[in-house]
């Protein structure tokens, strides 16, 4: 049970990491290196604000602020300096590395005496005892959820079209008059809000900051924005948010089975991406039969895909 | 929606899968355990760690295979792998978690703090720094293990005696790795007592190394590693340019001895281990409890040569020096790893 619930927490936590990764590889089409100095750099500033008796709910926002700044250096070094996206996001990935360093003050802050956002003695005066192993997994799923809710609604606002409207046809924007670099930027930084949030998040869950923490992030993200999207982008159940959110679920879970069914260690990470690859062929065996099928009614049941 | 139902079953199949052996009972008598253990990274030390932890459960009389059974993980330097094998260990309810290196110790003291479940961790330099033990060595909950401390001071006499002219003392380091800069340190406090001073370089990655060796060898009489992660995992391309300009290389344990570096006055991990399972013994049958038990270092560093290393560089071993080593290489030999 305990893994189920260790899966359920990483997972939900990485969603928001992912939503921010749905942003600038689904809706920007940018590919985004950022994340693996913006998570970590969440991680830090919360581990270092705790460890100094600040609340731990008050660095969730200041997260979200740093992160914000990473994006927007991103987006500036891309927009105003005219570097290809991959390569600017890379540079302020180099950068947030020492960054973090220096933030932390070491490479490892651990913050097992202070209390949580998880848990200190609010949360545990609310919670019964007998639900103490479930109360961080509660809290993050009710945190995860705000910021998908909120996420959407924003998607819904004229800002959020445009940043849609740029990812699909430049030129569009362009032609309406907008500077498209000015929403580049500002989808960057909402991005990595996201991420350096989920970053503060996870250190919080883990109880601890590592320099290393970041190492792979983008990979997590963007596995989980394709598995959530191949596997459940079809389905539409509350929107695409949700359909990441799930990806990044079921990607841990992948994680967890190939550790639990005891493989060889160093065969971890193959199994890993066999799970992986299994997922989306599946998915895409699927999506070929609706197709198919649809066909043949000659688009009677469209409605249904 | 048949589609919608394949969709769901896929994701149910994972999700079961999980919850199916979730509740896998180790269902046993009171004799036989099952322990957990977590490992950081491949690497020589720390699978010397792993094989003396087992060696020193064995010579307590809990053996593998008979009343023992051994899970073992290895997280292969991801840490969100890291706390999911110490979440598997705890949802299997485990006697005993064995975490080795600093990442996986944190991550499985974080994963059993609301259980009851025992953690003995090694090859951790500092558990003071990181938080698992009170400034005093007591635990800081159901946690205890031993400490890899490097014996600087008798690294630096070690140097002194070989090479009387010395001056200056080189050092690699990963500036992310809590336990070197935190050795580097010690270094730089006691290297004026033998009259030396530290050079030291800071890199981040294995790529990294060959620079920093480069502009290192040019600056110092000699190179002294730590049990930094990143160099150790590159010493050849610290040999290499040490040979080059024809400075020793000292090692931080055996394993780098073996593999030609001059001599070291270390650690014995498989030695450490050992300790350690016999910690875990005691923890096991109730003779102790961890949050009971301060932590360990090793009491006595050990002394490794490599003559072949020594004479390429030309420098020479007193047959006095050498009688006080516990093991000495005339070959070099690099393991294919």
């Amino acid at each position: 049970m305990a893994l189920v619930i260790s899966v359920l927490e990483q997972g939900m936590i990485y969603a928001i990491m992912a939503l921010g990764m749905y942003i600038t590889y689904k809706i920007l089409d940018f590919p985004d290196m950022t994340v693996d100095g913006s998570f970590p750099l969440g991680a830090a500033i919360s581990t270092v604000l705790i460890a100094n008796g600040v609340n731990a709910y008050v660095t969730l926002p200041i997260s979200f602020l740093a992160g914000l700044c990473a994006g927007t250096l991103t987006g500036i070094i891309h927009v105003r300096l005219k570097v290809r996206d991959i390569l600017a996001s890379i540079i302020m990935m180099t950068a947030l590395y020492s960054v973090n360093l220096r933030i932390a003050g070491r490479a490892n802050l651990p913050i097992y005496n202070f209390d949580n956002i998880y848990d200190n003695p609010v949360m545990n005066a609310i919670f019964p005892s007998g639900m103490k192993m479930v109360q961080p997994v509660v809290i993050i799923a009710v945190i995860m959820l705000l910021m998908k809710f909120l996420l959407d609604s924003y998607l819904k606002t004229k800002s959020g079209y445009l940043l849609k409207a740029v990812g699909d046809n430049e030129t569009i924007v362009t032609s309406m008059g907008m500077d498209k670099g000015k929403v580049k930027i500002l989808g960057l930084a909402i991005a990595n809000g996201l991420v350096s949030f989920s970053g503060s998040l996870y250190a919080q869950q883990q109880r601890y900051f590592d320099a290393s923490m970041g190492v792979g992030t983008a990979v997590i993200g963007l596995a989980s924005v394709i598995i959530g999207m191949s596997l459940f982008g079809r389905v539409n159940l509350w929107g695409y948010t949700f359909a990441v959110v799930l990806g990044s679920v079921v990607y841990r879970a992948c994680v967890a089975v190939a550790i639990r069914f005891g493989l060889q260690s160093t065969d971890l990470k193959l199994v890993t991406a066999a799970l992986f690859l299994l997922i989306i062929v599946i998915s895409r065996q699927l999506d070929r039969q609706g197709q198919r099928r649809v066909q043949k009614n000659l688009g009677n049941d469209k409605e249904e895909v | 929606m048949k589609k919608k139902i394949m969709m769901m079953s896929l994701s149910m199949i994972l999700g079961l899968s999980l919850i199916g052996c979730g509740t896998s009972d180790s269902g046993s008598s009171d004799t036989d355990y099952t322990i957990g253990i977590s490992q950081f990274a491949e690497h020589p030390s720390l699978d010397n760690c792993r094989e003396g932890f087992l060696k020193g459960l064995e010579e307590e009389g809990i053996v593998e295979g008979e009343n023992l059974t051994v899970e073992y993980d290895n997280a292969q330097a991801d840490i969100s792998q890291a706390s999911i094998i110490s979440d598997n260990y705890v949802s299997e309810n485990v006697s005993l978690i064995c975490a080795i290196a600093t990442p996986s110790a944190m991550s499985a003291y974080n994963s059993t703090m609301n259980t009851e479940i025992p953690v003995v961790y090694t090859a951790i330099s500092d558990p003071v720094e990181a938080q698992l033990a009170d400034a005093d060595g007591t635990p800081a909950g159901n946690i205890t293990g031993t400490s890899d401390e490097l014996p600087v001071k008798e690294q630096l006499e070690m140097i002194r005696e070989l090479l009387p002219e010395a001056e200056k003392i080189g050092i690699i380091y990963n500036t992310s790795e809590t336990n070197s800069v935190s050795t580097i340190a010690t270094y730089e406090e006691l290297a004026g007592d033998y009259g030396f001073e530290i050079v030291s370089k800071g890199i981040n990655t294995t790529g990294d190394v060959e620079m920093a060796a480069a502009d290192l060898v040019t600056e110092v009489d000699c190179i002294s590693n730590l049990t930094d992660n990143t160099v150790v995992s590159a010493l050849q391309t610290v040999l290499d340019q040490a040979n080059k300009a024809g400075i020793p290389v000292f090692g931080s344990e055996v394993e780098q001895v073996k593999s030609g570096c001059v001599a070291s006055m270390g650690i014995d991990y498989y030695e450490l281990g050992k300790q350690t399972g016999k910690m875990a013994a005691k923890i096991l049958k109730g003779e102790a409890k961890a949050s009971e038990m301060n932590f360990e270092t090793i009491s006595e560093p050990s002394l490794y040569i490599n003559t072949e290393a020594a004479k390429n560089l030309g420098i020479e071993i007193s047959d006095d020096f050498k009688s006080g080593a516990a093991e000495v290489f005339d070959s070099i030999v690099v393991d294919e790893e």
